[in-house]
């Protein structure tokens, strides 16, 4: 069946459009692990999965097709069973349900009718509380049929009708949540800051904390800060894994689990921090503690990292590499987070020797698909200036140019005289010419005195210059 | 010849002891041009071509006012207005009597007397001018004007409409080296004169004083030159600049066009700043291997003007940085070819284009320490043999600091080693040598603190100073003195602010 699946359409087309698609079983079980995540994350989950890895393609798809054919998203059905069939057309389940998909969109026609006809008639009694159910009710029913921006406005629109500070942290929860559905990041974090500097004290604040700083972490991650992202992870309390739904949503199972709080906080953690940082501010961390035990491989790596073994971490976690590929959030920064690991690992290697061989350096970093050899990688790193060092290829060295800071300090301070020796010469001229009364006004007899002016030797080239300038 | 004329043209310079006091030779001098211009022209014609001629009499270094307005008389009636060759007699010719006379005059005349005798010194040396152009050897005429010029100003820092004509004869015949001691100094004066009433409450005002600025005794009142206009100002840089590029001083070149763009204006461009911008994108890759922001001095709208119009040297500045991409240069430039040609810039393309193997190879050195010739010939193209004389050159040439070696192992052939230490190498410097750098620099900065001094206090004589200075001097009471003090002190304490902070 395998190999049936990596040869089918699906796959092939996606290969020429250059997306990643894994090919080796993962580490985990498919089984154990969607079993961590409900609702909407659960499906986005197992669509990823199935559309990226070859291995577990038909095992996702039809969990994830049982799954919406539970719910009320017939176009999401429809888009999987489609997906399916272009994987494997003989399977089963890659026949559409026409029957039941008609008679879903009809109930949910019907449904959303009535709830639209119920907050009309909340809105004509004039009674907030109403109105403001009707239109969460009205949002939990576009949600749940994946119509993210019309949940979006729904929930939007019950800010006028909130008479509770909880009611309004509850809607901006929400928000929230149909944000990182949509995927708009933006909007994930100027609603997660309206969260954060609510009026809710005490308890229902302590509540909060995690969900604000695991959402944040998450939208810094997909928006490429990774730093922030580490810290925002780093700090999540780890109340994160017991806590209450907030505003009806159990967000460690229906946005990321723990689990995944260590792996993302992990990673950009090594991907942005230096030696002293980690040791300090991840391992150091009694909260994160909590989250790094659930994946011992990200605290096995961030150790041997601060212990300067950057082969034996490189080596960790190339091994995971599959795994995270098929995590919906990671895998789109995934190649940055490695890449970056990599050549701080190459530079923190690099820093104590004055002189080390190539052979050496492709020796202890293995060579990845994305250069063709070592002294290409270091090239670019050198280029990009991410490495201050000078490769020999001649005798194949990377060496360590030596520095001489007297020498230095000299030199920058003559250019630095020139340069403003020159800057006030240029101001000094201007002030002269001011004062002498000598300016360009815009008058229109301008040009024609100019050309006059100007010299046998530039005149001729003027005129052209002056028609030039009229068509361009 | 009367001896009573004799006595009198003799009698200036008075001797050194019975001048004690500057405002004496000033008055002196002053009522002797007076004098010599209101005698008759007739008398200076008398006796040419005789033991008793004027020019023979006189000598040129001590009798310089008598000199020189015999000089310009005499010249005035051998040709009135020249035309063509043949109208300009024999002794005026380069290399006649009179022009030896003109040539020895410019070079050795009293550099005090002629402040006194602006218009005639203006005559004399744009008759030398036109005598050369009329002749056909303009070149001829570049040395005794510049002679003229430093003899008149050692500084040449205040402009004259003779700077405009001494560029125009040197780019003209491309004689750029030749306009280098003239070019390499700063215009520091443009400005108007002091007003005469502020001159006369200075002790050593007069034109006869030792200035430390030339502006003070050059200027439209002393008939040296004629009024300048910013378009004048504007075209000596260009062709100043235009200068440098010839001599290949890539860096003046660029420091000099930007003279140009930042003049002031009312959000308008001219042609010069156009001609002046575009050159500047291409001589600053040439300088820094990459387009710089323009100078902040520079006024905004009328630089958005202009690089409107110059898209397509942008386009080429761009290519020019792109190191990884070679073919695309050579592309943008055969792309334009039309344009270049146009507005004269084809030589300074070119330039651009062969110039970029050097970034390219220099770019190299941030890479490698070392790194075999085949190599390089395999990313840019060209034998190993043409590259490795190529990068022998560079390193002649002194724009890169690595040596050229032969391998130890056949097969990798000649390898370009970089120098990593700056203290190593052709080009390395000692620190003595920095250390005399940095000192030359400090002195340019002191001198250009003077100069900025002198701007400064030129720009504090605003009108209402004036006016007051005016009603001041009506009573007698006041001193205008005192409030001229302490002008001078707060301004000194400001300079010396500016350079602090530098």
């Amino acid at each position: 069946m395998a190999p049936n699946v990596e040869q089918s359409n699906f796959f092939r087309e996606k290969r020429d459009k250059g997306i990643v698609v894994v090919k080796d079983p993962p580490k985990f079980d498919l089984e154990s692990y969607i079993a961590n995540y409900d609702g909407t994350t659960r499906l986005n989950r197992l669509h990823h999965i199935g559309a990226s890895s070859t291995y577990l393609a038909i095992d996702a798809y039809h969990t994830a097709i049982a799954e919406a054919k539970r719910g009320k998203n017939v176009k999401l059905y429809l888009s999987l069973v489609e997906d399916l069939s272009n994987i494997a057309p003989d399977d089963p389940a890659a026949l559409s349900d026409m029957a039941w998909a008609e008679k879903k969109s009809r109930e949910v026609k019907e449904e959303q009718d009535k709830l639209e006809h119920e907050l009309k008639a909340y809105k004509n009694n004039l009674i907030k509380e109403s109105i403001r159910m009707g239109n969460e009710d009205l949002g939990h029913f576009y949600y749940a049929c994946g119509d993210w921006v019309n949940a979006h406005k729904a929930y939007y629109r019950m800010r006028d009708h909130c008479t509770s500070n909880k009611h309004l942290t509850d809607m901006t929860l929400r928000l929230v949540f149909v944000s990182i559905a949509q995927g708009s990041w933006l909007g994930v974090q100027t609603n997660l800051a309206k969260v954060d500097s609510s009026q809710l004290k005490g308890d229902e604040r302590t509540k909060l904390e995690p969900i604000i700083s695991a959402c944040h972490g998450l939208a810094q991650m997909c928006t490429n800060s990774l730093r922030d992202a580490a810290k925002d992870f780093i700090r999540t309390p780890p109340l994160f894994l017991t806590a209450e739904p907030a505003a009806g949503i159990t967000w460690q199972r229906e946005v990321l689990s723990g689990n995944d709080i260590a792996v993302y906080g992990g990673l950009c953690a090594l991907a942005s921090m230096d030696r002293n940082e980690l040791q300090s501010q991840v391992l150091g961390s009694g909260d994160f503690r909590n989250f790094l035990e659930l994946e011992p491989q990200i605290r096995r790596a961030i150790t041997l990292f601060c212990n300067s073994k950057y082969s034996a971490c490189l080596e960790v976690l190339e091994g995971y590499r599959n795994d995270y590929l098929l995590d919906v959030y990671l895998s789109k920064v995934l190649a940055t987070i490695y890449s970056r690991i990599r050549t701080k690992s190459i530079v923190q290697y690099f820093i104590p020797f004055s002189c080390v061989t190539l052979d050496e350096m492709a020796l202890k970093f293995q060579v990845t698909g994305e250069f063709a050899s070592i002294e290409d990688e270091l090239e670019e790193m050198i280029n990009s200036r991410i490495l201050n060092a000078r490769i020999d290829l001649v005798d194949r060295l990377l060496i360590s140019p030596p520095t001489n800071p007297r020498y230095d300090v000299h030199s920058d301070a003559l250019s630095m005289a020139e340069k403003y020796d020159h800057t006030l010469r240029l101001r000094l001229t201007r002030l002269n010419l001011l004062s002498a009364g000598l300016e360009i006004r815009s008058d229109k007899g301008q040009g024609k005195e100019l050309l006059g002016g100007a010299g046998e030797g530039i005149g001729a080239s003027l005129r052209g210059i002056g028609s030039k300038m009229g068509f361009q | 010849m009367s001896s009573d004329l004799f006595s009198f043209l003799f009698s200036f310079p008075p001797d050194a002891r019975q001048v004690h006091q500057k405002r004496d030779y000033d008055s002196q001098a002053r009522s002797f041009v007076q004098q010599i211009a209101n005698t008759n022209p007739q008398y200076f014609l008398k006796g040419v071509d005789t033991s008793q001629d004027l020019l023979e009499v006189l000598h040129p270094a001590v009798n310089t006012i008598a000199y020189l307005f015999t000089l310009r008389i005499r010249i005035a009636t051998l040709v009135d207005n020249p035309k063509a060759q043949k109208h300009i007699p024999e002794p005026l010719r380069p290399g006649g009597s009179l022009w030896n006379k003109i040539v020895l005059f410019l070079e050795t005349c009293d550099p005090v007397q002629i402040r006194y005798a602006g218009p005639e010194w203006k005559r004399v040396v744009e008759a030398v001018e036109v005598v050369a152009r009329v002749m056909g050897t303009p070149s001829l005429a570049i040395s005794p004007i510049r002679s003229a010029m430093i003899r008149l100003d050692p500084s040449t820092g205040t402009f004259t409409m003779t700077h405009l004509s001494f560029i125009r004869l040197c780019v003209q015949t491309r004689s750029y080296s030749a306009a280098l001691p003239i070019l390499d100094n700063y215009l520091h004066s443009l400005g108007p004169r002091i007003p005469q009433q502020v001159q006369e409450s200075l002790e050593y005002s007069v034109a006869c004083a030792d200035h430390t600025n030339s502006g003070e005794y050059i200027h439209q009142m002393s008939g040296h030159s004629d009024k300048i206009s910013l378009a004048d100002v504007q075209e000596y840089y260009i062709l100043g600049a235009m200068a440098y590029i010839g001599t290949r001083q890539f860096k003046k070149a660029m420091h000099f066009l930007e003279h140009v763009l930042i003049v002031p204006t009312s959000n308008v461009a001219n042609g010069f700043m156009l001609e002046a911008y575009k050159k500047w994108v291409l001589v600053s890759c040439l300088v820094d291997g990459s387009m710089k922001p323009a100078p902040r001095t520079a006024n905004g709208q009328a630089i958005k003007t202009v690089r409107n119009a110059s898209k397509a040297y942008e386009t080429v500045a761009d290519a020019f940085t792109q190191l990884n991409n070679l073919p695309k240069l050579k592309a943008q430039i055969n792309a334009g070819r039309d344009i270049w040609a146009e507005d004269g810039n084809t030589g300074l393309v070119n330039e651009l284009r062969d110039q970029q193997y050097r970034f390219y190879v220099s770019d190299l050195s941030r890479t490698f320490s070392a790194i075999p010739v085949a190599n390089i010939s395999n990313a840019v193209g060209g034998s190993v043999e043409e590259l490795t004389d190529y990068l022998s050159n560079l390193i002649k040439e002194g724009s890169l600091n690595a040596r050229i070696e032969q391998s130890a192992k056949a097969e990798v052939g000649f390898v370009l080693r970089f120098f990593l230490d700056p203290t190593q190498g052709p080009l390395a410097k000692t620190e003595r040598q920095q250390q005399q750098a940095l000192f030359e620099q400090t002195q340019r900065t002191h001198i250009l603190a003077e100069q900025v001094k002198g701007a400064d206090y030129r720009l504090s004589l605003t009108k209402e100073y004036v006016e007051h200075l005016k009603r001041a001097s009506r009573k007698p009471t006041a001193s205008g003195g005192d409030v001229m003090d302490t002008t001078w002190d707060d301004s000194l304490e400001v300079d010396e602010d500016i350079m602090g902070d530098h």
